[in-house]
C-alpha cells in the first residue's frame, strides 16, 4: 500500500526544521529563521535597526540610545532573558532543545492519532510506539447513557415495526472500558461490515447485546437508503442529505464518532492539525475570521491565540474579578472616601 | 526616520492616576487627574534641568476636595473639566486657575467628556445618570438622562457618545439629538440612539471612540478588547470582533507543570487621531498598539514599571502618554499608589502607529 502523505510531514521532517528559541516558531530554512529573529526579536524599537543577537541589540541600545535593554521583544514569557546568546539555532540550551523536540513529537503523535481516529485508518505498523492514541471515544458512562436511550428507542421502534437496527452480537465483552480502547482500529471496525450485505439478515428481535458498545442513535438513518429497501415503519425519512460517499462504505459508521457531522468535521479538523501546529505561532499570517461573536476566533494577539486550544483545560486566574469596578472599591477606602457636607446631617 | 524616544514627566502625581488628556491643539499640554485630589497640567516641551530620562515641567496643579476621577479639555487649550469623587464636575480655567462647579450629581462622577463639535459637556456619574451641559450658554438647564446602570466608561466620537455601564449595558447617544434637547430645554431626555449589550462577558473597563466616527472599542476586566461599528446594518455588525490580550502565562504554583493564564484587566484604550489604530493598556504593565481594521497587533511595548491606568494620544498623534500606577486587584484591602505613579510619554516614530502597507 502506497503511503499517501496528504500534506502531513513526518516527524523527522518536523524535527529538522529550524526554530526560534524566543517564540518557538519554526521555519523552512535557517536563513528565514535568522531574518525572523532580526526582525522580531533583535530589532531596535527606537531606530528600527536590526541586530544579529540580543547582546548586539543591548550594546546598540546602550551606545546609541543610552538605554538599557531589559528583555527580548515578542518573546515567550520565559524566554525574554538576555542571558542566552542566540543566533539562529546556535546557543539554545540543551534542555530547551529537548523540550522543544518533545513537544514536536508529542504534537505529531497526537495529531497522528487524531487523524487515525478520525479516518479510521490503522496506523502503519507502529502500534504501541508512540504515546497512547487518542481515539474519539465516549466514557463508559456516556456509552451507558446512550445505550439506555438507544434501548428505549429500540423498544419503541420494535413495538411499531419489528425491524429495528441492531448489530453483531458480541458476547463476553466487558461492560467497563469500551472494547474500542483495547482493540486496534483495524479490529474494531470488523464487527461492522458494510450494511448493504448483512444488515437485513439480522434477526429483528435481537436485543442490543453489547452494553459497552452501541451504535449511536443516529446510526440507522445514516445508511444509504438503498441498503434498506424495505424497512417497514421506519418513521425517519430517507436521508437525502447523506448520499453514499464513494470510497467510504457504510462501515465508516462503525467509527466512534457519534454523528456523521462529527465524523466529517473530525476528519477535516485533524487534517489541519499538523498545519496548525506548524503555524501555531504564526498568528501573523493566520487567516482572518470575521466571526461576529467570535470571542476566540478573531484574535489578532498571537500570544493569546497560540494557546487558545489549550485554554479550556488550563487554569485561568483573573487579576481583577468583581461586579464592582476597581474605582468603586477604591472609593470605599477611607483614604479616598468623600463625605458630602449635605449628607452629614 | 526620527528616532522614537520615551521620557518620564518630572513631578508626577503623588497617588494613582485616573486619567490623561492632551490639549486639542497643542501637543505639549497634558492634563493628568489623580487620586491625590489634584489635577495637573504639564508642558512636555519645557525642560527643567532634569535627571536623565525626565522631561516636561509641571505648570500648575489644581486642588480638589476629593480624588479626581477624570479630566478633559474644553473648547480650547485653556479650558478643562474635571470629574470628582465629590459629586461635582468642575470647570477649570487653566490660565487663571479659577475653578467653578458646572454640574452636581448625586454620587461620585466617574467620567467626563467634552464634544468640541457640539460644544457639549457630558458627565457620567455613579448615581446612574448622564448630565449634558452646554458650557457656552450657562443659562440653559442641564439635561439629565437616567441610565439603567452605573456608568463605568464614556467616550465621544464626532457625532456619538458611548456610555458603558454595569451589567454589560452599552448606550449610544446621538450628540446632535442631545444638543437640540438641551437648547430646546426639552423636559424629557431623548432616547438612546442605540442600546447594545457589550460583546464582552465581563465588566467593561474602558471605551474609546474611533475619530473616524465609524465605531468604538471597549475593553473588560477579563483581558479582552472588542471593536464594534456604529452602523447597525447586518454586514457592519458582522465585522465586529473581540480578542484576548494582556494576559501572561505563568507556571502553576502547585507545581503540577501546567501553565496558568493570568488575565489582567484592560484599563485603558485610546485611538490614534488619524491612523485608525489604537492603543490598549493593561494591568500587566504593557501597552499594545493594534490595527483596528486589519485586526493585527502592531506593536507591544516593553513593560512599564507598573499597571497601565490611562492612555492618551496627542492631537497630532505624535505622542502617546501612558499613566502608570499600581493596579487595584481583587482581594486588596489597602491600596497605595504613592511614589509609584508615573506618567511616561512616548514620542512615536513617524510610522510607528501607521498600519502596515498604508505608508503615506
Amino acid at each position: 500500500m502506497g503511503k499517501k502523505k496528504r500534506g502531513h510531514p513526518d516527524v523527522e521532517e518536523l524535527l529538522s526544521r529550524p526554530w526560534c528559541y524566543y517564540c518557538e516558531r519554526d521555519f523552512e530554512d535557517l536563513k528565514l529563521l535568522i531574518s525572523h529573529q532580526k526582525a522580531k526579536h533583535f530589532k531596535c524599537d527606537r531606530c528600527g535597526r536590526r541586530l544579529n543577537t540580543a547582546g548586539g541589540l543591548s550594546v546598540h541600545m546602550n551606545q546609541v540610545h543610552k538605554e538599557s535593554l531589559s528583555s527580548v521583544e515578542n518573546a515567550l514569557p520565559n524566554r525574554q532573558g538576555l542571558e542566552v546568546e542566540i543566533f539562529g539555532m546556535e546557543g539554545i540550551p540543551e534542555d530547551i532543545v529537548q523540550q522543544h523536540n518533545q513537544r514536536i513529537i508529542q504534537n505529531y503523535y497526537q495529531a497522528q492519532a487524531e487523524r487515525y481516529a478520525a479516518t479510521g485508518n490503522p496506523p502503519p505498523g507502529q502500534n504501541g510506539k508512540g504515546p497512547a492514541k487518542k481515539l474519539k471515544i465516549e466514557s463508559p458512562d456516556d456509552i451507558k447513557k446512550r445505550l439506555a436511550e438507544h434501548r428505549a428507542r429500540l423498544a419503541a421502534q420494535k413495538a411499531a415495526t419489528g425491524g429495528s437496527a441492531t448489530h453483531t452480537p458480541q458476547e463476553g465483552l466487558p461492560n467497563g472500558p469500551s472494547p474500542v480502547q483495547s482493540a486496534s482500529p483495524g479490529t474494531f471496525n470488523s464487527p461492522f461490515p458494510p450494511p448493504g450485505g448483512q444488515y437485513p439478515g439480522y434477526p429483528p428481535q435481537q436485543p442490543p447485546p453489547v452494553p459497552g458498545y452501541t451504535p449511536p442513535a443516529q446510526y440507522p438513518p445514516a445508511y444509504p437508503p438503498s441498503s434498506l429497501p424495505t424497512r417497514p415503519g421506519s418513521n425517519l425519512p430517507a436521508p437525502p442529505g447523506l448520499p453514499p460517499r464513494p470510497g467510504q462504505p457504510g462501515w465508516q459508521g462503525g467509527n466512534t464518532a457519534s454523528t456523521i457531522d462529527e465524523l466529517v468535521s473530525g476528519a477535516a479538523q485533524s487534517g489541519d492539525d499538523i498545519d496548525q501546529i506548524i503555524r501555531m505561532a504564526e498568528a501573523g499570517i493566520k487567516p482572518k475570521k470575521s466571526d461576529a461573536e467570535g470571542e476566540e476566533a478573531a484574535a489578532p494577539p498571537p500570544a493569546a491565540e497560540k494557546k487558545s486550544k489549550k485554554d479550556k483545560d488550563k487554569n485561568v486566574r483573573m487579576v481583577y474579578e468583581d461586579e464592582l469596578s476597581p474605582e468603586e472599591r477604591m472609593a470605599m477606602m477611607p483614604r479616598y472616601a468623600f463625605h458630602p457636607e449635605a449628607a452629614a446631617a | 526616520m526620527a528616532p522614537a524616544t520615551q521620557f518620564e514627566l518630572s513631578n508626577p502625581p503623588n497617588d494613582a492616576i485616573s486619567a490623561l488628556a492632551f490639549a486639542p491643539s497643542s501637543s505639549s499640554r497634558l492634563l493628568v487627574s489623580s487620586w491625590d485630589k489634584k489635577a495637573y497640567l504639564y508642558d512636555l516641551q519645557a525642560s527643567d534641568e532634569n535627571a536623565e530620562g525626565f522631561r516636561g515641567s509641571l505648570l500648575s496643579a489644581f486642588e480638589h476636595r476629593a480624588p479626581v476621577m477624570d479630566v478633559c479639555f474644553g473648547a480650547n487649550d485653556d479650558e478643562a473639566f474635571s470629574a470628582g469623587m465629590d459629586w461635582t464636575v468642575q470647570r477649570i480655567d487653566l490660565a487663571s486657575g479659577d475653578m467653578s462647579v458646572v454640574a452636581k450629581h448625586g454620587a461620585p462622577v466617574r467620567r467626563v467628556v467634552y464634544s468640541r463639535e457640539h460644544s457639549l459637556l457630558i458627565s457620567a456619574s455613579w448615581d446612574s445618570t448622564l448630565q449634558v451641559h452646554s458650557p457656552l450658554d450657562a443659562s440653559l438647564p442641564a439635561l439629565t438622562i437616567p441610565l439603567p446602570g452605573k456608568p463605568h466608561a464614556l467616550a465621544a466620537s464626532p457625532s456619538k457618545v458611548i456610555v458603558a455601564m454595569t451589567s454589560r449595558l452599552v448606550h449610544i447617544y446621538d450628540l446632535s439629538a442631545l444638543s437640540s434637547a438641551v437648547t430646546s430645554r426639552a423636559s424629557s431626555p431623548p432616547p438612546p440612539w442605540q442600546q447594545r449589550e457589550s460583546s464582552l462577558k465581563f465588566l467593561t473597563r474602558a471605551v474609546a471612540a474611533m475619530p473616524s466616527d465609524a465605531g468604538y472599542a471597549t475593553s473588560s476586566i477579563e483581558g479582552r478588547v472588542a471593536v464594534e461599528w456604529f452602523d447597525a446594518s447586518a454586514e457592519s455588525q458582522a465585522r465586529k470582533y473581540a480578542f484576548k490580550c494582556h494576559r501572561q502565562q505563568q507556571p502553576q504554583e502547585n507545581g503540577s507543570g501546567g501553565a496558568m493564564d493570568v488575565v489582567y484587566p484592560v484599563n485603558a484604550l485610546a485611538f490614534h487621531p488619524a491612523f485608525g489604530t489604537f492603543a490598549s493598556g493593561g494591568g500587566d504593565a504593557t501597552v499594545a498598539l493594534w490595527d483596528a481594521e486589519a485586526k493585527r497587533r502592531m506593536k507591544i511595548y516593553q513593560k512599564f514599571p507598573d499597571s497601565v491606568a490611562a492612555l492618551a494620544f496627542s492631537a497630532d498623534g505624535r505622542y502617546l502618554a501612558v499613566g502608570v500606577c499600581p493596579g487595584f486587584e481583587s482581594g486588596m484591602e489597602d491600596y497605595e499608589g504613592q511614589g509609584r505613579s508615573h506618567v511616561l510619554i512616548r514620542e512615536l516614530g513617524e510610522t510607528e502607529a501607521l498600519p502596515k502597507g498604508k505608508a503615506k
